[in-house]
């Protein structure tokens, strides 16, 4: 029964990690840019939900939607305007974008105040599930980031523009050659990866309230994450998602939260000593 | 000697400039901006044990801090079990001292494990990190995961360190020592001018170009027969150590220390102080501690709030204008000056046969 409960709750955590984690993917896996502002495009989505799903009264989907667009609309601007100088220079971009993350949350702080906000949880109630009560929210949470990731994966390997995508990471100066436009490939890729983190802020807001300071938590945990993964792979953040979320709840529920989290990097930190391209990278020929 | 010391690198200038600067600082001003400046003086050994990190070997570390606040909290404990058992665990209903404390209780080994601990853990890290080919971003990723697990589980063991509030009321003391403000700044400043010289030395050595070579083209050098990771082993082993010395000599100043010393903002401020001052060339880490950390008190004196907002200015401005930062800006200037120079002398020796 407790293992039954623990494990109903490793896998809401798993899918929340996956949320957020799904935008670094994007942009650290494809684009191989460490957007140290992720933390705050979680924390705009927040806002943006906040304010239309709270203030406005707008329906919770559709201001997820929107909390969707308009990070993506921001992460476009971003990519404009600072990422697209600094291709290549590893340094520089972490640099600048902690620079952004620290404009944002200060301007952020100014503008809507510093108190944590609360979001009304829009899918109230329980259910029971094998026996175990659930909340609701926390079946919509795997729910959508089911959806999402099934989403994600459709853009990435049946449309033209995950086929670009694809392959300006994969061979660019070929790509050019072939026509395509790789700058704008750019563009729409971190818009995307932005995009996501917003949706994932925007679903995170009403179980953890919003404030300008919300995204640092969850900036080392998706990297992390990613980096078990092995990087540019979809299943492989899944996968990893669903055991660090999984084992971090279970050793949790048994001893306490912080320790298990250390224990989990530690175990991360050997993993990488061995597997350093991941655990479920593909082999390359 | 004229001659040789024209020919220095204008920032060795900067670096001769910044510690007569310290060394007069007392002679102007009050106690409490001397402790101010004991502080700076103590994040300029911090940054300094960086930058041969970052600067000369490429290597970005996320959680530097965690070296410096694991020196900083082997002292604060070794001062906070000296009495006994302390108020915050009494409060807590905890009669007994944890089995650590007698060895902490001595001063000598606490302060030697001050920087031993830190120096180890890196090479700990180091040797799980470097010894499987992962690329660099990798380093920074785990070393930033660090800072914030570390951060989180020091303010979680509240029955040890006090949780967020931190151990308080610590003395100013080192190696035993127990001086007054002054005194003790001096010491400081005699501790980075010792740190500089060392650092100094290291990089000319054959050692700092090893390093160097490492951050140009690590493959080449294991090419020619060296192996990269004992090298970055080693230099993260000996800036770890020299971060955990820096620890342990800010907290006197600050009189406390709290987890937020060894948590991800103060790892990423250094960054932003290296990346300022200029990188690589040990002038820049100290300039840039005192430039940022002297604007950070002069502006949230009449406002806290703008600071960041001037920070993350201030850092994307030097990104786009002068990446190498202003030393390494200065050392261009110079050097196309230099150039400049030396082609006036040899076109006014030898008229050129076309013109």
């Amino acid at each position: 029964m407790f293992i039954a409960s623990q494990l109903m709750n490793g896998l809401a955590s798993s899918a929340l990690l996956l949320l957020y984690s799904l935008g670094v993917v994007m942009i650290m896996g494809h684009m191989s840019v460490v957007n140290m502002a992720h933390g705050e495009c979680i924390m705009l989505g927040a806002y943006v939900c906040y304010y239309l799903y709270t203030v406005a009264g707008v329906p919770y989907l559709l201001s997820l939607m929107m909390s969707f667009f308009i990070t993506a609309l921001f992460g476009a601007a971003v990519e404009r305007l600072i990422i697209r100088k600094l291709y290549g220079k590893t340094a520089e971009t972490l640099l600048a974008t902690y620079a952004l993350s620290l404009i944002i949350k200060q301007l952020v702080n100014l503008v809507c105040g510093s108190e944590l906000k609360y979001v009304a949880v829009p899918f109230d109630g329980n259910i029971s599930v094998f026996g175990v009560t659930v909340p609701l929210y926390n079946i919509f949470i795997i729910v959508i980031t089911a959806m999402v990731l099934f989403a994600t994966w459709l853009i990435f390997y049946k449309t033209p523009f995950g086929m670009k995508m694809r392959a300006a990471t994969g061979n660019r100066s070929m790509t050019e050659c072939l026509g395509i436009n790789c700058r704008a490939v750019d563009t729409l890729t971190f818009a995307y990866g932005v995009g996501l983190a917003g949706f994932a802020g925007a679903v995170l807001a009403p179980i953890r309230g919003v404030s300008p300071f919300m995204g640092a938590s969850y900036v080392t945990d998706s990297f992390m994450n990613v980096c078990v993964g092995g990087l540019q792979s979809l299943p492989g953040t899944a996968l990893s998602s669903l055991l660090i979320g999984q084992s971090t709840s279970i050793l949790g529920g048994i001893w306490n939260e912080v320790n298990a989290k250390m224990l989990v990097f530690l175990i991360v930190v050997v993993m990488i000593r061995f597997r350093p391209d991941g655990l479920f990278k593909k082999e390359r020929r | 000697m004229l001659g040789k010391l024209k020919k220095l690198p204008v920032n060795r200038y900067i670096d001769a400039g910044i510690l007569v600067f310290l060394l007069v600082f007392p002679l102007f001003a009050n106690n409490y901006r001397v402790g101010f400046m004991g502080k700076t003086a103590a994040y300029m050994i911090f940054a300094l044990s960086l930058d041969l990190l970052w600067g000369y070997t490429g290597l970005m570390s996320f959680g530097h801090a965690v070296l410096f606040g694991l020196g900083g909290y082997m002292v604060g404990l070794s001062f906070t079990f000296s009495g006994g058992v302390p108020d915050f665990m009494s409060r807590m209903g905890i009669t007994e001292l944890p089995w650590f404390a007698s060895v902490l209780q001595n001063e000598y080994i606490a302060s030697l494990l001050g920087i031993i601990i830190p120096g180890a853990l890196a090479a700990i890290l180091g040797y799980f990190i470097f010894y499987s080919k992962v690329k660099g971003i990798f380093f920074s990723l785990i070393t930033m995961a660090l800072a914030q697990i570390f951060e989180t589980f020091f303010a979680n063991q509240s029955a040890i360190t006090n949780g967020t509030s931190g151990l308080g009321g610590l003395p100013r003391r080192f190696f035993g020592i127990e001086l007054r403000v002054k005194p003790f700044y001096y010491l400081t400043v005699g501790v980075v001018i010792l740190v500089y010289a060392l650092c100094l030395r290291l990089s000319c050595s054959r050692f700092g170009k090893a390093l160097t070579s490492i951050r140009e083209d690590e493959n080449r050098l294991s090419f020619v027969g060296y192996n990269p990771a004992k090298f970055k082993i080693a230099v993260f082993a000996i800036s770890g150590m020299l971060a955990g010395l820096a620890g342990m000599l800010f907290v006197p100043f600050n009189g406390m220390i709290s987890p937020t010393e060894l948590g991800i903002n103060l790892s990423t401020s250094v960054l932003v102080w290296i990346a300022i001052g200029g990188r690589g060339n040990l002038t820049g880490a100290m300039l840039g501690t005192l430039i940022v950390n002297w604007l950070q008190t002069l502006l949230s004196e009449f406002s806290a709030d703008i600071w960041p907002l001037v920070l993350g200015g201030m850092i994307l401005a030097v990104i786009f204008v002068i990446p190498t930062g202003i030393v390494g800006k200065l050392k261009e200037l110079q050097y196309n000056a230099n150039a400049r120079k030396t082609l006036r002398e040899i076109s006014q020796k030898e008229e050129l046969p076309n013109e």
